[in-house]
């Protein structure tokens, strides 16, 4: 009997065995971070982590609080700047990013940027940051929507994904053959692209969900591959890891909020 | 007594002699260690009219958009407060008509200030933005956002970005020395850029060293003294954000600011109290010790982790050895003078 987990550590070990050993990986702020982590010590030792700021080669011994979080490791490797950090994945140094995102379609073109109009938002989302530029030339990106939406039509593109499906990406000569995003994690499934057409399915589902669950976000009728698998239970060990290195991660954002604004209130005292 | 070679100044006079209304301003720090004194200074005085520029525009451009300094913004990253409920000064000023923005990612705008600093008028980028919005949709740039030309090599469409030359900088680092020689570590990102690219530069430091420090960790020193305006020594200048080698983020100070800049009388609340309630950063401190103790402060303070020291010796300083020889010609001085005097070399 394995011990019982939360969705979070579910989500955080999906994403974490996209990772191989000796890869080159970018780290988003996160889930992204304690996958990172996670795969370095359990699956890929020899992955070398980097975050955009120029940050390169760090064991994290904390999650990150964002991209330029020297204060998360004791030292690291090479210290280079933003500028490098994005010619190096220009040049194919780089094998696997991690984005989140607010909007996607079926093709895997990503807005995180604006919903409603661009010039007048309805809510203005925090922009490219390197989502863009990594999305063009990773050589696989690996998408995370927690809190976001299946569109059929996204309000901005932000970031390329397969374009108009089939070989448009390839076709329009911007961006490295065979680049692109290589799977989609939600809260409900794992999601993978069409070799072919490029449209988006389903490839992996959470335990709990149902078929229905996925496809009532979903404004086309989503393909689901036949051979549809059931993310595994985690094991002690990789439930173990997630706990110690990032508790706040395991709890969910909600409740680790909750529980820190009452420790917080509690320790600020006037003198 | 004035020192000539000083550029010590206080924060107020710093941001009174070389911030102007209607600048073009940048925020040098990227995401981490933010020159958050130097921002509060800048909106104590009621500077106005900027163009804003800011690698990561999160908590200093909301302070900055929240208090009205700023007509337009060009960035690549804005902050949202609250999730999906909530919002950000930045969306409520687009909303409201009072701002104008202009996208990039974070490679393209880095790239624009990397020209600046080269003196260059314009640089390639990379061309995958072709396909999105950041290229399709402009602001008050217009044309002049992205433009592609042909290149003179290989005959393929470059995407190009113009270069930028902001007319002032803010910026904090660890330390610096009177004369503004400006060392900073950890996350480089795009600080170096953003300070040279621009015509002056208010540096703020948590220490000012002595030039020795300067001169055996070189390494270090991303800006050099002639490019400075002026040099700050404030202590927690960063707070509520992080130095390395310093302090860590405060959550509690920064969760403060975030749960309020999700409503403009939420935010203007807090600037109240922590922006224009504190004449400069000690009143800051004291006041948070005041509302708060000081456990929390005590409890972000770095443990000190050294960097290994890089040996910049050599052999020798002067030409002439122990027994008064030029090392490599063998000769005393004397020596040498009768021969230069022999060979028809010295002139009377």
């Amino acid at each position: 009997m394995t011990k019982p987990y939360t969705l979070q550590e579910l989500l955080v070990i999906a994403v974490a065995k996209e990772i191989r050993d000796h890869e080159n990986i970018i780290l988003g702020v996160g889930l992204p971070t304690t996958a990172g982590a996670l795969a370095k010590t359990l699956y890929a030792p020899h992955a070398t982590l980097m975050m955009e700021s120029g940050i390169i080669d760090f064991e994290p011994l904390l999650p990150l609080n964002h991209i330029a979080d020297a204060h998360s490791c004791r030292g690291f490797s090479y210290a280079t700047d933003l500028f490098s950090a994005f010619t190096m994945t220009y040049r194919g140094f780089v094998d696997v990013c991690f984005l989140g995102v607010g909007q996607i379609d079926k093709y895997g073109n990503v807005n995180t940027t604006a919903i409603g109009d661009y010039y007048k938002p309805t809510m203005r989302l925090p922009g490219s940051g390197g989502a863009a530029d990594f999305l063009s030339y990773a050589k696989r990106t690996v998408l995370t929507m927690l809190g976001g939406n299946f569109v059929n039509k996204l309000d901005y593109m932000t970031s390329p994904g397969y374009l108009d499906g089939g070989d448009s990406r390839d076709k329009s000569g911007l961006f490295p053959k065979g680049s692109g995003p290589a799977m989609l994690l939600t809260t409900k499934g794992v999601f993978r692209f069409d070799p072919e057409t490029k449209e988006i399915y389903l490839a992996q589902i959470h335990p709990r969900v149902s078929i229905d669950d996925v496809k009532k976000d979903v404004p086309w009728d989503l393909k689901i591959a036949p051979n549809l698998s059931e993310t595994p239970h985690p094991t002690d060990e990789e439930i173990d890891f997630i706990r110690r290195f990032a508790p706040a991660m395991s709890a969910g954002r909600e409740l680790s909020l909750e529980l820190t604004i009452n420790n917080m209130m509690k320790k600020a005292k006037p003198t | 007594m004035k020192n000539e070679n000083s550029k010590i100044m206080t924060a107020k006079d710093a941001i009174s002699e070389f911030v102007h209304d209607g600048d073009q301003l940048v925020i040098g720090n990227y995401t981490v260690g933010s020159c958050a004194e130097l921002i509060y200074e800048v909106i104590r005085q009621g500077k106005k009219d900027f163009t804003l520029y800011s690698q990561s525009g999160i908590f200093d451009v909301e302070v900055l958009v929240g208090a009205g300094c700023v007509n337009r913004l060009i960035t690549t990253y804005v902050l949202r407060a609250g999730g999906r409920k909530g919002g950000s000064a930045v969306e409520r000023a687009l909303n409201a008509g009072t701002l104008e923005i202009e996208d990039y990612t974070n490679f393209d705008y880095n790239a624009r200030l990397v020209a600046g600093m080269h003196g260059f008028t314009f640089i390639q980028v990379l061309e995958g933005v072709m396909a999105t919005d950041l290229f399709r949709k402009r602001s008050f740039m217009g044309e002049d956002k992205f433009r592609v030309i042909k290149c003179p090599y290989t005959g393929k469409d470059l995407l190009t970005v113009p270069a930028a030359n902001p007319d002032v900088c803010i910026v904090h680092v660890q330390r610096a020395d009177k004369s503004g020689n400006a060392q900073y570590w950890g996350a480089l990102g795009s600080v170096a850029a953003a300070a040279l690219a621009s015509k002056r530069i208010v540096v703020s430091c948590e220490e000012i060293v002595e030039h020795d420090v300067i001169r055996s960790s070189p390494h270090l020193t991303i800006i050099p003294a002639y490019r400075v305006s002026a040099v700050v020594e404030i202590p927690w200048g960063a707070h509520p954000t992080e130095v390395l080698g310093h302090y860590n983020i405060d959550f509690f100070m920064y969760g403060l600011f975030v749960m309020a800049d999700g409503t403009a009388d939420g935010l203007k609340a807090w600037m109240d109290e922590w922006i224009y309630g504190c004449e400069n950063r000690a009143a800051y401190i004291d006041r948070y010790i005041h509302r708060f103790g000081s456990g929390i402060l005590d409890g972000i303070k770095a443990k000190a982790f050294y960097s290994a020291p890089a040996n910049y010796g050599s052999a020798f300083t002067t030409r002439w050895d122990r027994e008064g020889r030029e090392r490599n010609m063998g000769l005393t001085m004397e020596e040498l003078e009768k021969t230069l005097r022999e060979r028809g070399k010295l002139y009377d």
